[in-house]
């Protein structure tokens, strides 16, 4: 059996072990246009803050890939999925397969900008590369400003006001991080960020045009008509899921690659999706959406990888949850955060610098926020992931969880497993 | 693999388990020392929770298909081959506590790297098991998530 996977970070890698934990002697290749093995996409920021070395943001080590027999092509950018003869085209190679799993993640979303496309000071922030450009350019003289304040730009402005003169932040919405904070809890994680990080905000805004010298932006101008001073400029407005080899060869694609929501086939039998680049049904409210955050991308890796094997693993439980800290703030959330809708309920429980927001659905819990409170939020997030009946704990669900949440046969079960002592 | 357990019913809330725990992750490894004076203060792995009615030390699973490991963003959250043991190497975490946000026990601690039971690696019972005056963990190889 041939196994082919296109992309090797958190989807590609989880689908090639699985791969191989289910079939001892399949061949299997991963193509990745990187020229990296296998690294955390995340870890960017800590490396970009100096917080972690290169050698340490390697997810194994590279021996770990000749023992378990995983060939990792690294510089091979795929052009073409031809599903005829099952077959993939990087650079001048052809590669047959058996198996196929698209693992390309995700692209960065460029707003069009004024003068902005093509400027040597303009960079993305998603890849190790980047990374390592935007710390060769980032001295102590430069006025960075990022555009988005959402989890990738803020982790990027984060790193650069460690190095950088300045760190202004541009953002369309009313707060920062829209995806996972309310109105409330952005408001004082804005505060904390604009004090230990010194960044200056601008929300509501949009940059409508640079103004640059030799193919260098100088400064941006605001849609309210200011005029902020620019040496380097990241772009992390968002990403979107790289979609297009898929659609080349005539996949079902939506705004990210269809496929079954338990074994990850796609429209076609032999190929399968993984990752930030499919479209995930989230499993508390049934809705589609791109659930672009590593833990989701590596249990769709492996659900993929083992449907490929021949073996039985789905994914059922696609939902997002996050964990992310800025400046020692810690921030927490699971779930559906920004539902709205008579069947949700909330509540807040805010005490100095710790908040704890959770949202319910009838008598199950169906979210979090939690700022500074996030111990034993895993506690939390297997109760929206198992739906359990929140009457029937015996704890306060606003203490921190622990085992005594819950009535004795269930804590029992949690103390001592299927012990019968 | 040997895991442990803690029976309810003859916890009493003293926390020896936690002060023990400590002491063996602690650099001086003196009782006194690490729970006293020791910078950084070491942390323990293992909490009791509950009151003086009814309580309980909670401890890692060290699960037989770990969550912490599968959500881990960095690699850094590994299950070894041989001793099954889950434990966090600390110069890859950054600290970024996805695997507490997964940990379905609430089993793992926040610190500058993730901060967890590593079952004493090599020792042949663990700190906390050893000093229970209680008898109220036990490490024993069966049972758990265990197939
Ligand atoms: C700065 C930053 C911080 C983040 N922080 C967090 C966090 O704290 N927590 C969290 O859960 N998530 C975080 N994320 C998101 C997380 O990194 C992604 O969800 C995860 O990497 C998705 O994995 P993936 O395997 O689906 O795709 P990706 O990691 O995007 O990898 C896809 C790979 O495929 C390759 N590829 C694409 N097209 C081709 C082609 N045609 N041929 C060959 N190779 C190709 C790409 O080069 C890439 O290497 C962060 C992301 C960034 C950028
Ligand atoms: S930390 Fe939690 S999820 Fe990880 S092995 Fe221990 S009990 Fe299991
Ligand atoms: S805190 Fe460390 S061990 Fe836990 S998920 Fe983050 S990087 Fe991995």
């Amino acid at each position: 059996m041939k196994y082919i996977i296109i992309g090797a970070s958190a989807a590609g890698l989880a689908c090639a072990e699985q791969i191989r934990k289910e079939d001892k002697d399949g061949e299997i290749t991963v193509l990745t246009k990187e020229k990296y093995l296998p690294y955390s996409r995340p870890s960017i920021s800590s490396y970009l803050k100096g917080a972690v070395k290169e050698n340490n943001m390697y997810l194994r080590k590279s021996s770990h890939y000749t023992s378990e027999g995983i060939h990792i092509v690294t510089g091979a950018q795929v052009k073409i999925i031809d599903r005829k003869s099952k077959t993939v085209k990087a650079g001048r190679k052809t590669y047959p397969y058996d198996k196929l799993c698209i693992c390309t993640g995700s692209k960065p979303f460029v707003p069009p900008m004024k003068n902005v496309d093509g400027k040597e000071n303009a960079l993305t922030f998603l890849d190790l590369e980047s990374a390592k450009r935007i710390k060769r350019l980032a001295n102590p003289r430069t006025r960075a400003v990022v555009i988005g304040g959402g989890l990738i730009g803020m982790k990027a402005a984060e790193g650069l006001s460690k190095i950088c003169k300045s760190v202004d932040v541009v953002e369309l919405a009313p707060h920062i991080l829209p995806s996972i904070l309310d109105e409330k809890s952005a408001k004082t994680v804005k505060k904390h960020i604009e004090t230990e990080g010194h960044i200056k905000f601008h929300l509501e805004q949009t940059v409508t045009e640079a103004k640059s010298s030799k193919n260098k932006i100088i400064s941006l101008i605001l849609k309210n008509g200011d005029e902020i001073a620019c040496n380097l400029l990241l772009l992390a407005v968002g990403v979107r899921p790289e979609t297009e080899l898929a659609e080349k060869c005539g996949l079902e694609v939506s705004r990210g690659i269809i496929t079954d929501p338990a074994t990850m086939q796609t429209s076609d039998k032999s190929i399968y999706a993984a990752g930030d680049c499919t479209v995930s049904v989230d499993m508390l409210d049934g809705s589609k959406k791109i659930i672009a955050l590593w833990p989701n991308a590596v249990n769709q890796g492996i659900a993929a990888g083992s449907q490929m094997a021949g073996g039985k693993i789905t994914i059922n439980k696609s939902f997002s949850v996050n964990a992310i800290d800025f400046y020692g703030l810690r921030i927490c959330t699971c779930g559906l955060i920004n539902v709205q809708g008579a069947k949700y309920s909330d509540k807040v429980i805010c005490n100095g610098d710790r908040y704890k927001r959770l949202i319910f659905e009838g008598g199950r819990l169906a979210g979090y926020v939690l700022i500074n409170s996030s111990e034993n939020a895993g506690i939390y997030t297997n109760l929206i992931e198992t739906g359990m009946d929140l009457s029937s704990l015996s704890g306060n669900l606003f203490d921190t969880p622990n085992p005594f949440l819950f009535v004795k046969p269930v804590r029992n079960k949690l103390l001592k497993g299927e012990l019968d002592l | 693999m040997k895991r442990i357990y803690a029976i309810e019913e003859l916890c009493l809330n003293c926390r020896l388990c936690e002060v023990h725990c400590k002491t063996a992750h602690s650099l001086s490894k003196d009782v006194f020392k690490a729970n006293k004076y020791e910078e950084p203060t070491p942390e323990s792995r293992v909490t009791v929770y509950g009151n003086n009615f009814a309580s309980a030390a909670l401890n890692c699973r060290h699960c037989d298909d770990p969550k912490c490991v599968k959500a881990c963003i960095t690699g850094a959250m590994t299950k070894d081959k041989t001793t099954g043991i889950v434990y966090v190497n600390e110069n890859k975490c950054i600290g970024c506590m996805t695997c507490l946000a997964v940990c379905p026990y609430g089993c793992i601690k926040q610190g500058k790297a993730a901060v967890k039971c590593d079952l004493c690696r090599n020792e042949n019972e663990p700190a906390c098991v050893k000093n229970c005056p209680n008898h109220a963990l036990i490490y024993v190889d069966k049972g758990g998530e265990e197939k």
